[in-house]
């Protein structure tokens, strides 16, 4: 009897774990439905998380209700892992049959193999003409006489002010720096020191973002030449660059230092001590640091979680000598992993959702700039009066029309040569070396690695 | 072999066969191929070319950055594994008293050990910031200006040596077992003898509890070797600041995933592996000489 009981309980809880992992059970009801209507089931692999995932969401359920043939089933998978997570499975024969990521790993999986060319989806299709979309923005998919994806959104940096510090700095709060030199001023003036620790910074350039990259071409640079090499090295605006940021941080040395300078080993404790980014601990929200360089979705994260802030947002201050630019970067886009079971539904889904709504509506993608206050890779898109209605976005959006806009080279290396500069700028900040051979030994180490590439795979641009 | 034995030989490996499939499958098969790819220039999409030792040669000739992962990881697991014994040690000897509700103590001190690392790292990041942390906040209390800890490329790696340190009790229960094992009669014997306090642990207690000093020496090492989570989420996978925290399998994580370069990857994975195998190897000869068995 006693041996029975056993038994009974032992099948009984085989049969409840059975129930819980079955597959049928994990889905939920519109899927379950979409599945017995005979749908096919698309998978898409979304790059973003929280509020601007569920905001996809959103939109996606639309599309789902709009269709008898095609179903969207959505995972946030999130930026951090995505990469990782999509060439496990590509490797594996298992893709999603869609998938939204960072322009930079784009051109790197672009260059592998790993994603489908879509020119012949879009053919003749006059949504997808290069004239509708921002230069960048197009060259950051456009990659080797091939259209890899289609940009969702792209970010514009400004420089973003925190009034009421101005105003206890006494300096005019309306007035922001302009130039290089008054950027050095003002965040002098704002920034506070108790002893060796700093209460309040005016200005990091690599706070919150480290943008060497993208700075080296505010100054005038470039990263690579036409053959597609990198030339931080040779390149006197990189160098220029490098210094202007190590400028910021004092040498225990010498006795000249800029007065806005900081003690670099207070500036690593500050900047690591500060609250997380997206919450009310942020350091820009709280009063930490004055001014910072950062992009449009500011507009919607700054009410949600510091609604009280008076804040300004102008133009990036131009370096002497250049001609005044602006960073447009990354792109998120929009693409078809090779291997995808379901290329044509896939599609289906993405020109439904770049292309205006039935009566001339807005497209599901610019609702979703729209949602998420991003910037919408189509000029005609951002132009909406829905985006420029609002003054601080307007200027994220005037920007992008007046000034030239600078971006990151869609090199298959980028995220290696930009985590290069990254890890230099800082071993530059701490004096471990100096901004010339920070800079030539990038270049070395990314050409050796390109070198190394290209004879097994044809990466020539 | 009669008919019974190998009915018996069969049923056993019928018994065993999940695990063998599994293990050839998804262990043995990996470790072969890593191997193979080591020798590749490969980047899992791709199928594989081989290259030769050009994998190693860039390693040992052109990667300062492999030298400088290699440094961190040896000086982290020079300090945090002796540490770690020493402060296991003297946490069992304490907890091996005859006090009321040495259960409860027991288990306070375990406790830590089954924090998922994910979260107590995040735990320790709040714990070692500069500004607001707990530890920084008391010694500000007492008029002290603490380090920058994490922050800071000369304390950065001593933070870790010393969170590390935090773990120890899973060593801890097995040296409480240790000491639960070593025979009264021993001490007893040194009580006639005369011996003091400090003799007896000297003598009796360390040269009984030495075959659980070499296991729990080699799983340290082993696992400190391989000390990758902790610095993945503290400092969001950069080993920041200048390279400080850059620890060896943070290093071929960010070869593999960040820029496929799996055969990159895969040649410092054998290359740790040669690594561990050696220390390994050298304590086993090395116990010989300091490791004493029961009746031996």
């Amino acid at each position: 009897m006693k041996t029975f009981l056993i038994w009974m309980a032992v099948i009984c809880c085989g049969a409840v774990v059975f129930a819980a992992l079955w597959p049928r059970q994990a889905v939920g009801g519109a899927e379950r439905r979409a599945l017995a209507e005979g749908r096919t089931i698309i998978q898409y692999w979304d790059r973003h998380q929280g509020h601007e995932h569920d905001m996809r969401l959103v939109l996606i359920d639309e599309f789902n209700r709009s269709q008898d043939k095609i179903y969207i089933r959505a995972l946030s998978v999130g930026f951090n892992s995505i990469m990782e997570k999509l060439l496990t499975a590509i490797a594996g024969s298992a893709p999603p049959d869609l998938c939204s990521l960072e322009s930079t790993m784009l051109a790197q999986l672009a260059s592998q193999g790993c994603l489908m060319p879509l020119e012949g989806f879009m053919a003749s299709n006059p949504e997808f003409a290069q004239d509708n979309y921002f230069p960048h923005a197009w060259e950051s998919v456009a990659i080797d006489g091939h259209v890899w994806g289609i940009p969702t959104t792209t970010d514009v940096y400004c420089l973003l002010w925190n009034k009421n510090a101005f105003r206890i700095a006494g300096l005019d709060p309306e007035r922001p720096p302009r130039t290089f030199d008054e950027l050095q001023q003002y965040a002098e003036k704002l920034t506070i020191r108790d002893g060796d620790t700093l209460e309040q910074v005016g200005f990091i350039p690599w706070q919150p973002w480290d943008m060497t990259g993208m700075w080296g071409l505010i100054f005038g640079g470039r990263l690579c030449d036409e053959k597609g090499n990198a030339v931080c090295g040779n390149e006197p605006a990189l160098v220029k660059t490098m210094e202007w940021q190590q400028s910021f941080a004092a040498d225990p040395n010498s006795a000249n230092n800029p007065p806005y300078a900081m003690d670099p080993e207070a500036m690593s404790s500050f900047t690591r001590s500060l609250g997380a980014y997206m919450s009310a601990n942020n350091p820009f929200y709280s009063g930490k640091v004055a001014m910072m360089a950062e992009g449009e979705w500011q507009v919607t994260f700054i009410p949600k979680y510091a609604p009280n802030l008076d804040w300004g947002v102008a133009p990036l201050p131009t370096p002497e000598g250049v001609e005044p630019m602006v960073m447009g970067w990354p792109c998120v886009v929009d693409c078809i992993p090779r291997g995808s079971r379901h290329p044509n539904e896939a599609w289906a889904y993405i020109k439904w959702f770049y292309s205006s709504r039935p009566g001339g509506g807005p497209s599901p993608a610019s609702d979703y700039c729209y949602a998420i206050h991003n910037i919408c890779p189509r000029k005609k898109d951002v132009l909406q009066e829905r985006f420029t209605s609002n003054p601080k976005f307007k200027v994220f959006v005037d920007v992008l029309f007046d000034r030239k806009v600078v971006s990151l080279p869609s090199m298959p290396l980028i995220q290696f040569y930009t985590d290069e500069l990254e890890r230099q700028r800082e071993r530059v900040v701490f004096r471990k070396t100096t901004p010339k051979a920070a800079l030539m030994e990038t270049q070395q180490k990314v050409n050796a690695e390109l070198e190394r590439q290209r004879r097994f795979v044809d990466l020539s641009p | 072999m009669t008919r019974h034995e190998r009915r018996d030989l069969r049923n056993g490996l019928l018994f065993a066969s999940p695990y063998i499939a599994g293990f050839l499958l998804f262990t043995l098969y990996p470790v072969v191929a890593s191997l193979y790819y080591s020798f590749c220039q490969y980047n899992v999409v791709r199928p594989p070319a081989w290259i030769g030792w050009e994998n190693y040669y860039a390693l040992f000739f052109d990667d300062p950055q492999f030298w400088k992962s290699l440094y961190n990881t040896l000086y982290f697991t020079a300090f945090s594994v002796p540490l770690g014994l020493v402060f296991s040690i003297g946490l069992a000897m304490l907890l091996n008293q005859k006090v009321r509700g040495m259960s409860v103590y027991r288990t306070v001190f375990f406790l830590p050990t089954i924090v998922p690392i994910v979260a107590s790292s995040v735990l320790w990041l709040w714990v070692l910031n500069p500004e607001s942390g707990l530890i920084n906040g008391m010694l500000r209390q007492i008029g002290i200006e603490g380090p920058g800890w994490i922050a800071s490329e000369h304390w950065s790696k001593p933070s870790l040596i010393l969170m590390s340190l935090w773990g120890v009790g899973g060593a801890m229960v097995i040296f409480l077992a240790g000491l639960a094992e070593v025979p009264q009669t021993l001490y007893e014997a040194a009580d006639i003898d005369g011996a003091s306090r400090w003799m007896k642990f000297r003598h009796v207690t360390v040269p009984m509890l030495t075959p659980t000093i070499l296991f729990n020496l080699v799983m340290g090492l082993i696992n400190s070797l391989q000390y990758f989570t902790q610095v993945y989420v503290m400092t969001g996978g950069k080993g920041t600041p200048v390279d400080s925290t850059m620890f060896y399998p943070l290093y071929l994580y960010r070869n593999s995933f960040y820029y496929l370069r799996m055969g990159y990857a895969s040649a410092m994975a054998w290359l740790l592996f040669l690594v561990i195998l050696a220390a390994t190897l050298a304590l086993l000869v090395s116990s010989k000489r300091w490791v004493h068995y029961h009746g031996e």
